[in-house]
């Protein structure tokens, strides 16, 4: 156990500490907390916003006020953010794929002790199925699988941002629809009234 | 690979026409990124499938399109859950199979591979003369006559091997064999497994009840994804209908409240344009 001295003088050596010096080491010791940047909001990253302006305007369209600008902005918000969690999900899937040698972390345990055995003896002393195992890895469907059963964590913490943006586009497009179709009731109104108004004139 | 799934991602497409009335709305559903396929995924089933939907729902506006989008990316996924689910199981019941043959193979039926193995090992070891003579000790040793078993023995020991693991790697290699003719469904291949199964008194019914116990975890997994996909996928569709009643409320609501207010005041009639061929009052 770490007696209390220690414990003292690691905190004031902690606190003497300036941490990383260089450029390069401030840039990386940025990064230290950075996983996927997925609680990221998409306003803050300037191509996203720049999208999620595009977006908008074409989801509020023409000569729509500024209302309904706002809500359609929200909307472009959910949905940019949306295919970001999942473009993010489907890399991460795509990279772990492509690693040639990817193996459970189970199973490289078991490789780690079959090797530690065998280099303890005669090494020609190892049976087909042994050596069968310790040079074979999952492929086709038992890869995607073990990957799935391998990174269930991150997948499932990409998972939960996925639902999160999911749940903010469907407000964010009911409060969009509530909107418009106000307007629209509001619009067909002033159109009845302007009828009744003209009425007399096409009498 | 299931073969339903096969074939739907192979299937040519029944509405042609239907599609190609809405190639426009496809193609603009491209703001909304790529198709995310991993590896060895069909592209053009991904498009069709698209142009499926699309056809079917008919998108009113860009928000409609957005939910077309998240419906063909959320039912790809559910198509991929659910044939990875069906492959893995496949997969890891041929494996149990082949290596239930391998235990069960008679050595007649790998002898030629024994043979096959020998040769190939000291083809280019015995030059000139000395191959001739190799070869009539293999086909002793392949009978099983003693003195060629150990002069062939001896002469493997060389290259750290064994007569035993040669016949080991045979009885795989001709296991392995006759799964994919079992799988082609080559006659003769099917019999000899099905005999084989019947002697030892198992069936495939029994790898696969032994597979999916072996593999819970992960088909437990992959069902929980395809479920997650369903459900979102079921609420995207939900949510069109949602909005197409509200949209439809709203219209109606306002053509009615023009209607009621024309006719309350028995104006309509009289704002009319006249019919062709009569002259206004």
């Amino acid at each position: 156990m770490t007696s209390d001295r220690k414990i003292k003088a690691n905190r004031a050596n902690a606190r003497a500490s300036a941490g990383p010096k260089t450029a390069v080491g401030r840039a990386r010791a940025a990064k230290n907390a950075l996983r996927h940047a997925l609680s990221l909001p998409v306003c803050s990253i300037p191509a996203l916003s720049e999208q999620v302006e595009v977006l908008a305007r074409k989801i509020a369209g023409p000569g729509a006020n500024a209302e309904t600008q706002e809500l359609a902005r929200r909307v472009a918000e959910a949905q940019i953010d949306l295919r970001r969690v999942r473009y993010a999900r489907h890399q991460f899937l795509s990279d772990t794929l492509s690693k040639q040698y990817y193996d459970s972390l189970a199973n490289i345990r078991m490789k780690e002790k079959v090797l530690d055995a065998i280099l303890r003896r005669n090494p020609l002393d190892i049976s087909m199925e042994t050596l069968k195992f310790m040079t074979s890895t999952p492929q086709g469907p038992d890869k995607l699988a073990t990957v799935l059963s391998g990174e269930a964590k991150k997948l499932l913490a990409m998972d939960r941002y996925e639902r999160r943006a999911l749940s903010r586009r469907k407000f964010a497009i009911r409060a969009f629809d509530e909107a418009r179709a106000r307007t629209a009731t509001t619009a067909g109104k002033c159109h009845a009234d302007l009828v009744k108004a003209c009425g007399p004139a096409h009498g | 690979m299931s073969s339903r799934m096969v074939a739907f991602m192979s299937r040519k497409s029944e509405s042609k026409t239907e599609i190609a009335a809405v190639p426009g709305q496809v193609q603009r559903l491209t703001v909304f990124g790529p198709p995310l396929l991993l590896e060895g995924e069909d592209a053009a089933a991904y498009d069709e499938l698209l142009g499926r939907i699309c056809a079917a729902v008919k998108p009113v506006d860009i928000i409609d399109e957005m939910f077309i989008a998240d419906i063909a990316a959320l039912e790809w996924e559910v198509l991929r859950w659910r044939r990875l689910k069906w492959s893995l199981m496949q997969e890891a019941g041929l494996k149990a199979l082949e290596n239930f043959l391998a235990g069960e193979l008679e050595y007649d039926l790998y002898s030629e591979r024994v043979a096959d193995h020998l040769t190939e090992i000291f083809r280019d070891k015995v030059p000139g003369e000395g191959a001739d003579f190799v070869k009539t000790l293999v086909r002793e040793c392949v009978r099983n006559e003693r003195d060629a078993v150990d002069k062939i023995n001896e002469m493997l020991a060389c290259i750290n091997l064994n007569i035993h693991r040669i016949r080991h790697c045979a009885r795989a290699d001709k296991a392995k064999e006759l799964v994919q003719e079992y799988v082609r469904g080559e006659r003769e291949a099917v019999t000899l497994v099905n005999e084989l199964l019947t002697d030892a008194g198992v069936s495939m019914d029994s790898f696969m009840t032994k597979v999916l116990g072996d593999k819970i975890d992960n088909i437990e997994r992959i069902d929980r994804l395809a479920a997650i996909a369903e459900t979102r996928r079921n609420a995207a569709l939900r949510e069109i209908d949602r909005r197409r009643a509200v949209l439809g409320e709203a219209l109606r609501r306002s053509v009615q409240k023009i209607e009621d207010d024309n006719f309350a005041d028995g104006e309509l009639v009289l704002q009319l344009p006249p019919a062709e061929g009569q002259n206004a009052a």
